[in-house]
């Protein structure tokens, strides 16, 4: 997920939260990757942002609030997002709205009004947010229902292309990155310093001359406009109006928000844990998709969610016994040395796997076996659309784009046959990139021990970094058979978003997508599915 | 007015006349329509007397005490402006809802076509009346505001329910709206105790559920449906234990981890359910009778024709109610809801209450679910659904705090009976599901406004 890094250096005090999502992010995508090498590609990863746009935005929504304090769990940012949803295609299908300014303008007014609405009533009727926010769910699921009885409706005709997910350029990525940076940039003004002042100790807030209530609504406008792109991004995701997905949103983001870390005590939490939990969410579907588990698919997806939120939340309550015994590990170097694992197993899975079986070969049973388990997979993926309302919604949406890419997995590695003597001499060339890429990242880890402490980057670690970043952008420009826009696309989306100042975890991911670009040189064994 | 002093009289007697004057005038506009709609002589003699009377009765027992507040500020005999404002400033929330009741009325008068007739116009006063002295008399409790604006809530749905909507107060419709209350109000019985402690319990809708298909799974395994039942019950005591062990030390995330184990669960029993049948998510058994009579609309209990299910609920609140105020586990859990520290001097165990307070969440939402399946005669997992947040609002809008200490269970069983009465009235004025939840998240909102507001921050420095 090139756009998860984006990153600042994490801050200290939420540092040691963030092991978790980290662990489970790249566990979940060595499974992935093993399972289905098709997601390292520009049409993998554009599908998945597709997706997971939504989900993350709605958890940066349900993030601004939680850090308000209060125990501000806003239970109908689902239905706020239909209400959206579905009054964008109601007015879009009478012709009341047809520029895509007027369509942003319209969705950010009504997410803001909604939440400003929220905030006067907690601040000034003083009422308990939870009430409030489940009260709004009950009047937001029920009205929506009345504007559009059932899913039905088209979006406006310039938005039936965002939800593609071929390539990795959508403006559907442009509006996540966007978000993303300007909670960071948001992050270094005085007003986020009170707005967690205030979700930690609202008391000495307030006594220390805070005004809370102007950083409490402040706190909802955020969040409205969270919700406001989190609605849009999801009318382009299905390209038409649903009344009945708040139920599910409402849940997955929240579940998405505990897994990034965020307390629901208020005061701590930040954009890059969210959108690791968001995408941990993704990444959970996406794997239980590949396997087969036939009618009980959804009910399987029930219980993983149920389970990895419930051990998620717990291991919460371990952070502080793990963090007075690990001092010296930053949850960086836990990315960086993680990203090396996960690049070996991208080539690994790429140049080992990810090849057509010889002919020859092709009599073995375990071809055609991944075949029939694939195609499992994608019926399974539709029945979980159709027959689960609950918790596999992300999934179900995920499906048509997924499917195709199921496709390609051919099991672990013990399924696996088809390795011949004339591959060897074509493996060369990726395990000599995979172990400069080890050393490389091993002194940046190293580099990285040494400065545990540090905010900020030495001169030394910003030239390896850089050399890295010119690395990854050469081996996917090298790409003479791709269209040059899709072999640059892996390396450049961290691109605009790693200033100067080389925050700490940008350039890493480019290795990663370095390999996806070089996977389809001419000289290196192509992979099956991107010639078919 | 007998309270009112002698010396008083002479100033107010103004006020008086013009209580007197709106009164005839009320009454006589009442009369005027009722002999233009032809109603029967007697009847609208009858009600232009109670009219008459409640009119002049709200108007002194406003006047009175005012007259004497403002007496008694001002030193020099208030102006009849400043009176005036005083009044309105006291009474500002009754205005302000009187007001809101009249311009809904009003507007509704003129845009609606045949609005303005005499039952509207009946229920129109009558809910005025009732606002009126529920908002007068609430002022006198101290402890169970809440209690009372619930019931004076309920008593108005169901007046209003009864004027509207024809066989609303008829014993089958009550019947039925007991039976409903009961599923509701067995699923808050958890919700009520763990509130009590502070804490929330999510995982009810999907244990009930569970339990639901997992009872029918049992039953159409061959088992004895009373053995099939047990077990089903200490399960559900069993993911009870499991949420509050696991809760117990984050308490302030206890939504949500009742949430992902209601997930689990939910998902873990239709794989179980789904091992080696054929049609994955469905379970198939026959509902034995007793407990199809246990639950069903039309059961005997020894021979009355009431449900089952009703006394079993009417006897679980009564234990409870009495149980909370008298034994020690009650009075300990309203100790440790209301102040932890102070409970931990007295060496009550918080960890104790806190899983005993899951467990039996647990156990009751899986009884609902056996209940249910009764009712129903075939294992949906669906079945709890609607509870998720049913069981929150009905907990909130009884009075039960969620931050732990205050309420109970008594207080539940009447927002259950609103939220029962309610939905029953906007069944039968023909209204969807949809609306029917919009006004729901609607009115819960003021419902809790009226006792559940907490301090300003300033003054909890």
């Amino acid at each position: 997920m090139n756009e998860g890094s984006s990153t600042a250096p994490a801050s200290a005090s939420s540092s040691t939260y963030m092991l978790v999502p980290i662990l489970l992010l790249f566990l979940l995508l060595i499974i992935a990757v093993l399972r289905s090498p098709n997601l390292i590609s520009p049409a993998g990863i554009g599908s998945a942002v597709i997706v997971l746009t939504p989900l993350a935005l709605a958890t940066y929504a349900l993030m601004a609030l939680a850090i308000a304090g209060r125990g501000t769990v806003d239970l109908s940012i689902g239905p706020l997002m239909g209400f959206i949803n579905v009054t964008l295609v109601v007015l879009s299908g009478m012709g009341a709205l047809e520029s895509p300014v007027a369509f942003f303008l319209y969705a950010i007014a009504v997410g803001v009004a909604y939440q400003l609405l929220m905030a006067l009533i907690i601040v000034y009727v003083r009422v308990q947010p939870i009430i409030v926010a489940l009260s709004g769910y009950l009047a937001l699921s029920g009205i929506n229902l009345v504007i559009l009885p059932r899913p039905g409706g088209t979006a406006p005709e310039w938005m039936s292309s965002w939800g593609l997910g071929t390539t990795l350029d959508s403006p559907i990525l442009v509006i996540l990155v966007l978000s993303t940076a300007a909670w960071l940039v948001f992050t270094s003004t005085a007003f986020y310093g009170h707005l967690r002042l205030m979700g930690s100790d609202e008391r000495a807030a307030y006594t220390s001359g805070v005004r809370i209530t102007i950083v409490r609504l402040g706190a909802h406008c955020i969040a409205g406009v969270f919700a406001a792109l989190a609605a849009l991004t999801y009318t382009a995701l299905i390209g038409s109006g649903d009344p009945t997905q708040g139920t599910t949103y409402t849940l997955i983001s929240v579940t998405a928000l505990v897994l990034g870390g965020t307390s629901l005590a208020g005061g701590r939490g930040g954009v890059i844990g969210s959108l690791l939990g968001a995408v941990n969410l993704f990444l959970i579907g996406y794997v239980l998709a590949t396997f087969s588990f036939g009618a009980v698919q959804g009910f399987v997806t029930d219980l993983a969610y149920g389970l990895i939120l419930v051990l998620s939340l717990l291991l919460t309550v371990a952070i502080p016994w793990l963090q007075r015994r690990i001092t010296n590990i930053s949850p960086t170097i836990i990315f960086i040395v993680m990203s090396i694992l996960f690049a070996g197993v991208i080539l690994h899975a790429k140049f080992d796997y990810g090849r057509p079986a010889p002919p020859v070969v092709a009599s073995d049973a375990s071809a055609p076996d991944a075949a029939a388990t694939a195609a499992i997979a994608v019926d399974a993926a539709q029945t979980i659309a159709e027959a689960q309302p609950f918790a596999a919604s992300a999934l179900g949406a995920a499906s048509p784009t997924v499917g195709p890419d199921a496709i390609a997995a051919t099991g672990f590695f013990f399924e696996e046959t088809g390795a011949s003597d004339e591959a060897s001499s074509m493996l060369a060339r990726p395990i000599a990139l995979s172990l400069l890429l080890a050393i490389a990242l091993l002194i940046v880890a190293r580099a990285m021990v040494l400065q545990t402490r540090q905010r900020r980057f030495s001169p030394r670690m910003v030239y390896i970094l850089i050399s890295l970043l010119v690395l990854a952008a050469y081996l996917a420009w090298d790409n003479s058979h791709m269209p040059p826009s899709l072999a640059v696309t892996p390396v450049s989306p961290p691109v605009p978003a790693a200033p100067a100042s080389t925050e700490a975890t940008v350039p890493v991911e480019a290795p990663v997508g370095a390999p996806a670009g070089a996977a389809s040189q001419p000289d290196a064994t192509p992979p099956a599915k991107e010639g078919t | 007015m007998s309270a009112v002093p002698n010396t008083l009289y002479t100033r107010l007697s103004a006020l008086q006349w013009v209580g007197l004057i709106l009164a005839i005038l009320i009454a006589g506009l009442g009369f005027i329509l009722g002999i233009v709609q032809k109603v029967v002589l007697q009847e609208l003699i009858f009600y232009t007397a109670a009219t008459f009377a409640l009119v002049i009765w709200t108007w002194n027992a406003y006047v009175a005490p005012h007259a004497k507040f403002g007496a008694e500020d001002s030193g020099d005999g208030p102006s009849g402006f400043a009176l005036a404002r005083a009044f309105a400033y006291r009474h500002r929330v009754l205005i302000v809802a009187l007001l809101v009741i009249l311009g809904i009325f009003l507007i509704a008068s003129a845009t609606v076509t045949g609005f303005f007739n005499w039952l509207n116009i009946v229920t129109f006063l009558v809910l005025c009346a009732l606002l009126v002295f529920t908002v007068q008399v609430s002022q006198l409790f101290v402890d169970n505001r809440s209690a009372f604006i619930g019931l004076m809530v309920l008593i108005t749905m169901f007046t209003v329910g009864s004027i509207f909507i024809e066989g609303f107060s008829s014993g089958q419709n009550i019947k039925s709206m007991l039976l409903f209350a009961a599923f509701l109000g067995l699923a808050c019985v958890g919700q009520t105790l763990v509130a009590l402690l502070g804490g929330l319990d999510l995982s009810i809708p999907f244990v009930i559920g569970a339990s639901n298909v997992f009872l029918l799974y049992l039953i159409g395994l061959g088992m004895y449906s009373w053995i099939a039942i047990v077990i089903v019950l200490l399960l559900g005591a069993l993911i009870g234990w499991l949420n509050g062990i696991l809760s117990y030390r984050l308490q302030g995330q206890a939504l949500i981890l009742t949430l992902g184990i209601g997930f689990a669960v939910s998902g873990l029993t239709q794989i179980v359910t789904s091992i080696g049948s054929a049609f994955a998510g469905n379970v198939f058994g026959v509902v034995p009778n007793w407990l199809k009579n246990l639950a069903a609309m039309n059961g005997t209990t020894f021979g009355l024709s009431i449900p089952p299910v009703i006394l079993i609920w009417a006897v679980v609140a009564i234990v409870l109610v009495y149980g909370m105020k008298n034994t020690v586990y009650g009075r300990y859990l309203y100790a440790l809801g209301g102040n932890r520290t102070s409970a931990a001097r007295l060496s009550i165990s918080e960890r104790r209450y806190w899983v005993i307070a899951y467990m039996v969440s647990g156990t009751v939402a899986a009884l609902t679910g056996v209940l249910l399946l009764g009712w129903s005669g075939g294992g949906f997992i669906g079945v709890g659904q609607p509870y998720l947040f049913m069981t929150l609002a009905a907990v909130v809008m009884g009075g039960t705090s969620l931050l732990g200490g205050q309420g109970g269970y008594g207080f539940t069983v009447i927002g259950v009976l609103v939220l029962q009465v309610l939905t029953s009235f906007l069944v039968g004025m023909g209204l969807k599901f949809e609306w029917q939840q919009f006004i729901f998240g609607l009115l819960i909102l003021p419902m809790v406004a009226l006792y559940a507001r907490s301090p300003h921050i300033r003054t909890q420095i």
